[in-house]
């Protein structure tokens, strides 16, 4: 295989198989893992609970309608994390070049190390091995020319499975293959390429590309590159990744609600996770977002608003977030809601010059301290005090931003 | 349903080589359990504690033990 050569390397149903490994007497049998939520869907199924038809994202009385017999664990992020980064870790000896696209994904671009390796099958099946042998887990790796290739070749053997699209096979794999398999082709995309007659990546590639792009605009071009199996995305490791570009935390609740009291308490925890991950990172955000979605599960609110100056306190971001709160009409009662500041600001702000404003900083980062020490929410505001707003075991849902370091090592509770 | 314990408790461990740890038994509720298996183990921090999880098995059942490496106290986190 002579030109770039990537590998997409995708742990096996990873939840599932962490529990499986940390419990004996679960593996061999169908579990799923769930949030610790009243209100909870499957996060990850394994692989016994596939063959029956359970999926990530099915509520849990349809996976156990499905499955009847299912054994539902209540997941715990801290496991996965601390797996997924000693992996990453792992990777490191192969290639520096490693691009972690989620908690259980990871892109590495090996060209560089097979003059180390003997062939790319060779590393493949050196870090399967090594995953299986200290972690218990096993993992699908494809490799391919590009990134897009390589994670379609993971997913064409799984589990456990080691894929290999050479460049002179791009063609025939491409042909038939239905667009959907494509990393970045949603269902809607799916649904509006079918409208034009385009079913396969075959016929994807060769639809005239001007008028993908008087349909879709910029994202034609890259849909024809993506029909005929083009990709020069890089890949991008952590350390040379963009800056952030905005920091956020939303939540499910556990019931949906609709008084405004319950709402502001929502609004101050997601503020006050919001500025303390703003003030440990040294950003401030000019722009403060709020989003909702009803209980219809539907209907998404998203609204912002930009202040003269950016900040990062809690109280100023939920001061925002409320003053937002209140220019909107609430239609239905919420299930979900979140706080972001976007618009990032990485260089250090001034000091305010007033006296009680001055303050307001000082005790902001003398709850940080105690926080950092103790653990979050050690000491935090009265009103949070109320209801189960913490959970004890990270068991919220990961956030795709998740990476082993750095600001988007999203905290998970 | 695995049951939530938090009790400290006293843990045989062999430390090394290197920056391992290995716990070998406990004593839990006045019985000495052997650590037959290391199932799983992770860590993470809570505030500047470093805790250490060990999900181990006596081989008739699973616990998790939790060691503070910060203060240095081993705790009973769960057991079936």
């Amino acid at each position: 295989m002579s030109g770039r050569i990537i590998m997409h390397v995708d742990q096996d149903a990873f939840f599932a198989s962490v529990e499986q490994q940390h419990d004996p007497s679960l593996r061999g049998k169908p579990i799923a893992v769930i949030g610790s939520a009243a209100r909870t869907v499957i996060t990850t199924a394994s692989y016994e609970a596939r063959a029956f038809g359970v999926r990530t994202g099915m509520a849990v009385w349809q996976a156990r309608q499905k499955c009847p017999h299912i054994i539902l664990v209540t997941g715990d992020n801290r496991k996965y994390t601390y797996t997924s980064a000693r992996i990453v870790e792992m990777m490191q000896q192969y290639t520096p070049q490693i691009e972690v696209f989620s908690i259980d994904e990871a892109f590495l671009d090996v060209t560089g190390s097979l003059s180390l390796y003997s062939s790319p099958e060779r590393i493949a099946h050196l870090l399967k091995d090594e995953v299986r042998h200290r972690f218990g887990l096993s993992c699908s790796v494809g490799i391919a020319p590009n990134k897009m290739l390589a994670k379609l070749a993971s997913d064409m053997n799984k589990p456990d499975g080691l894929t290999v699209i050479r460049p002179e096979e791009v063609e025939t794999v491409l042909e038939t293959l239905p667009i959907g398999k494509l990393c970045g082709i949603g269902a809607r995309m799916e649904r509006q390429l079918n409208l034009l007659g385009i079913r396969t990546c075959g016929e994807l590639g060769r639809y005239p590309v001007e008028r993908l792009k008087r349909k879709f605009g910029v994202t034609g071009e890259k849909l024809h590159l993506m029909g005929r199996g083009i990709d020069d995305s890089p890949v991008i490791p952590q350390e040379e990744a963009e800056e952030v570009k905005s920091v956020g935390h939303s939540t499910t609740l556990d019931r949906d609600i609709e008084g405004r009291d319950e709402i502001l308490r929502w609004l101050l925890q997601l503020s006050e996770m919001v500025g303390r991950r703003a003030r440990r990172y040294n950003v401030w955000g000019k722009t403060v977002t709020l989003s909702i979605r009803y209980a219809d599960f539907d209907t998404w609110v998203e609204r912002q608003d930009t202040l003269p100056s950016p900040i990062n306190q809690s109280a100023d971001i939920y001061r925002a977030a409320v003053a937002i709160l209140d220019t909107l009409v609430l239609e239905q009662p919420i299930r979900l809601i979140g706080v972001r500041i976007s618009n990032l600001r990485y260089e250090s702000n001034q000091l305010p010059l007033f006296e009680e404003e001055l303050k307001k900083v000082f005790l902001a980062g003398a709850m940080d301290q105690v926080n950092d020490k103790f653990g979050d929410f050690t000491i935090t505001y009265g009103s949070l005090m109320e209801g189960t707003r913490r959970e004890e075991k990270g068991a919220h849902v990961i956030s795709p931003a998740w990476r082993p370091s750095g600001i988007r090592n999203v905290d998970v509770k | 349903m695995p049951e939530r314990i938090r009790e400290q408790i006293r843990v045989g461990a062999v430390f090394g080589p290197g920056p391992c740890i290995h716990p070998v038994w406990f004593d839990w509720r006045r019985r000495k359990h052997t650590v037959k298996e290391v199932t799983y183990h992770w860590r993470h921090r809570a505030g500047n504690a470093l805790l250490l999880h060990f999900a181990v098995t006596d081989g008739s059942a699973l616990f998790e033990l939790i060691y503070n490496a910060t203060e240095l106290e081993a705790t009973d986190g769960e057991a079936p």
